[in-house]
């Protein structure tokens, strides 16, 4: 599978600021991307880097078979973290006119529009100013730009942050189709549940660096041991001190246990049963907000588990 | 260029359609046409209304004579003289009494005014007006010049002296200005062409001001609303920042071309219009303005709003709201000030070595090239330099404040200090 995005060692700081160091990465095409981290990661940098909005210090981005993002810019799609929208301009007047900005001609810009005007459930809304229209309406206006022009690569930075879930649904949709025709979606959020349904891939970034990357299975095969979770009656605190057991993380209605090096689930199981009476027994993979947690606050991701 | 083309049409279409913009058009010929019709009704009112007064005079020798001097020299169209005059006379005893009952006829409206010529007129050249308006210039020039007129007379009548001869000796001179140029010599009122110059530059100074914080304004505006990180990802920032200042530039010029018309139309049909509502009212010479000055003031005019209009969207680049605006923008505004300060000295020395170099001087040619050519002190070789000079330092400005304007579009928070923005400079 070919790279619809490389980064070699890309730098860049602000003054005393080192906002990417050293980055390296490659987004696979036609698939989402996750590029996530906590805030002050260097996320925004990176896709303004991409963008060709910001020109990096050091190394080398390739982006779509190109070395600038300016020479590719009309397949690209970019909807920033921080919306905007011309305040006093009519909405279909915006579509049409990012749609030109993207070499879309308005007579070919108003039937699209009005067909994603129409699935947005924002039909209504077509002749009204921008700002006659709610926040959530707004940022559909402007996911709608973002993409009317078939990019072939859109960046989407927090795309769901301030939507309902019956916005955010519409709009999961429409990025998983997108994907379905060929399209690379990169997406930067910190709402990890979203990421762990949608991402392909994704990276995690920590101070500018990246700290994990991979295939959402790879990463989570690197966090690894399964987890196992049984809710029992009885007294299941000799699974505490059992020599089976690494870990042990008691939530009242269950227990969470990381069996030890070289330990079945099976094996944790036959002697959960002789001490207790299981109800029910998951073998759970680790969620990517605990790998989150993990990496960002227990430094470098190195794979293992941090006791 | 594509991408310029759209921005420009974006710029210019949503100033254009807004009520501000129509309304703001439409706005300057209203309000001339209100100006001009209170100027005729003014005239035509003024010229009919008549004033009756009395005359109160204490020496017993001026009165006759003046009335005959006004009711020669002041009547309207039909011949009727404008001013009656009720002549009193009062004993010294009974004098402030007299002077205090047609005080209050004055205060009634029976009376327009009390004119009280003193028995030592001839001594201390001094008399006085009651009325209720005492600041209605016209009438006290007038008079001034009537009373001024007839005790003058009346003195030389006195000395023996013939009073023909006298005005023929003292006759006042009366300066005729010929202007000399590239097309010939003709007669024109030097006043006039100054007041033109100096109407035309005040509309550079204004424009050049208001459309370049107009400029500014849209910068941070839409920095503001976040919405300039979307452009940049599809196109460069000096394509931006040409959208901004020639889509503002456009509907700028649209206004000004509006308005020309309008004057053009007014000019040629206001004497018509005028001399049918206020037969009589007066015919004010219409100044002739060459082709050249007016071809003059269009350069550079869009040179200089070029110039003006970088280093504004420079500044709102910088800055998030209309405060930060007013604190950082000073230095520019100052520029065009200072061309408008000097103006005065190039007026007087308008082809000393200094007034050359200060209006070869980019930032301030606009004003004051523009004023050494309507005054005819321009030699074309320095015109020529001006305007090469100014299209070099538009080129320059562009190249540098465009690496701070891209960066300045992403940077949001507290306004940069000067070091900080030249740091850009180098980085971006």
């Amino acid at each position: 599978m070919t790279n619809a995005v490389t980064l070699t060692r890309v730098c860049k700081s602000f003054d005393t600021v080192r906002a990417v160091e050293e980055l390296s990465l490659q987004i696979p095409q036609g698939e989402i991307f996750g590029l996530l981290g906590p805030n002050g990661a260097g996320k925004t940098t990176t896709i303004r880097m991409l963008l060709g909005i910001l020109m990096p210090d050091s190394g080398t981005i390739e982006i779509l078979g190109k070395s600038s993002c300016r020479e590719i810019a009309d397949q690209v799609g970019f909807l920033p973290e921080e919306r905007g929208l011309f305040k006093r301009m009519v909405i279909i007047d915006i579509i049409k006119f990012f749609a030109e900005l993207k070499g879309i001609p308005p007579r070919r810009a108003v039937p699209l529009a009005d067909m994603w005007l129409e699935r947005f459930e924002l039909k209504g809304w077509r002749d009204k100013k921008v700002e006659e229209l709610s926040k959530g309406m707004q940022q559909k206006v402007q996911f709608i730009t973002t993409i009317l022009h078939e990019p072939k690569l859109v960046f989407l930075d927090e795309p769901f942050s301030g939507l309902d879930p019956v916005n955010t649904n519409l709009i999961k949709d429409v990025m998983l189709e997108l994907v379905k025709n060929g399209t690379t979606i990169v997406f930067s959020t910190h709402m990890m549940e979203q990421a762990e349904k949608l991402c392909d891939a994704l990276c995690l970034m920590n101070n500018g660096r990246n700290v994990l990357q991979g295939s959402l299975a790879e990463v989570k095969g690197r966090f690894g041991r399964n987890r196992c979770r049984i809710s029992y009656e009885g007294d299941a605190r000799f699974l505490k001190d059992s020599a089976l057991v690494s870990r042990y993380d008691d939530y009242g209605q269950y227990v969470e246990i990381q069996p030890a090096d070289g330990v079945t689930a099976q094996a944790l199981l036959a002697q959960a049963i002789s001490q207790v009476t299981v109800r029910s027994f998951d073998i759970t993979e680790p969620s990517l907000n605990e790998i989150f947690i993990n990496v960002v606050t227990g430094g470098a991701g190195t794979g293992g588990n941090h006791e | 260029m594509n991408k310029s083309w759209v921005l420009i049409k974006r710029e210019f279409l949503i100033r254009v359609k807004t009520k501000g913009f129509i309304i703001g058009t439409l706005a300057l010929p209203v309000l001339l046409v209100v100006l001009m019709g209170i100027q005729i009704a003014m005239q035509s009112v003024g010229a009919r209304e008549k004033k009756t007064l009395a005359l109160m005079d204490l020496t017993g020798r001026v009165a006759p004579a003046y009335q005959i001097y006004m009711n020669e020299n002041y009547q309207d169209d039909q011949k009727i003289p404008l001013y009656t005059f009720e002549t009193v006379t009062a004993a010294p005893e009974s004098l402030a009494a007299v002077t205090s009952r047609l005080n209050t006829l004055v205060q009634e409206e029976k009376l327009n005014g009390l004119i009280i010529l003193p028995a030592d007129i001839f001594q201390t050249s001094q008399f006085e007006l009651h009325a209720r308006n005492i600041s209605n210039m016209e009438f006290n020039a007038t008079l001034e010049r009537s009373i001024s007129s007839v005790v003058s007379d009346l003195r030389l009548a006195e000395s023996g002296l013939d009073r023909e001869l006298v005005r023929k000796l003292t006759q006042r001179m009366d300066l005729k200005t010929f202007k000399v140029s590239e097309t010939g010599t003709k007669e024109e009122s030097g006043m006039v062409a100054f007041w033109i110059s100096y109407a035309m530059m005040l509309i550079l100074y204004m424009a050049l001001i208001f459309y370049g914080q107009f400029v500014m304004r849209g910068v941070y505006e839409d920095k503001n609303s976040r919405v300039m990180e979307v452009v940049l990802s599809s196109a460069r920032a000096d394509q931006l920042m040409a959208g901004k200042i020639i889509g503002i530039g456009g509907a700028g010029l649209l206004q000004f071309l509006i308005w020309a018309i309008f004057i053009a139309l007014a000019s040629a049909y206001g004497m018509v219009m005028m001399n049918y509502f206020a037969p009589g009212a007066g015919q004010i010479p219409l100044p002739t303005v060459s082709v050249s000055v007016y071809l003059a003031f269009f350069v550079y005019f869009v040179l200089g709003y070029f110039i003006y209009a970088t280093l504004y969207a420079t500044l709102g680049s910088l800055v998030n709201d209309e405060a930060d605006a007013q604190s950082l923008q000073w230095p520019v505004t100052m520029l065009i000030v200072l061309g408008f300060l000097f103006m005065f000295f190039i007026l007087n020395n308008p082809n000393s070595t200094l007034a050359v170099i200060l209006s070869l001087i980019p930032f301030f040619t606009p004003l004051l090239m523009f004023l050494r050519i309507s005054v005819g002190a321009a030699p074309m070789w320095q015109v020529a330099l001006s305007v090469v000079l100014m299209i070099a330092s538009i080129f320059a400005l562009i190249w540098l404040t465009g690496r701070i304007f891209r960066v300045g579009l992403l940077m949001y928070g507290k306004k940069p200090n000067l070091p900080e923005v030249l740091k850009w400079i180098r980085y971006s």
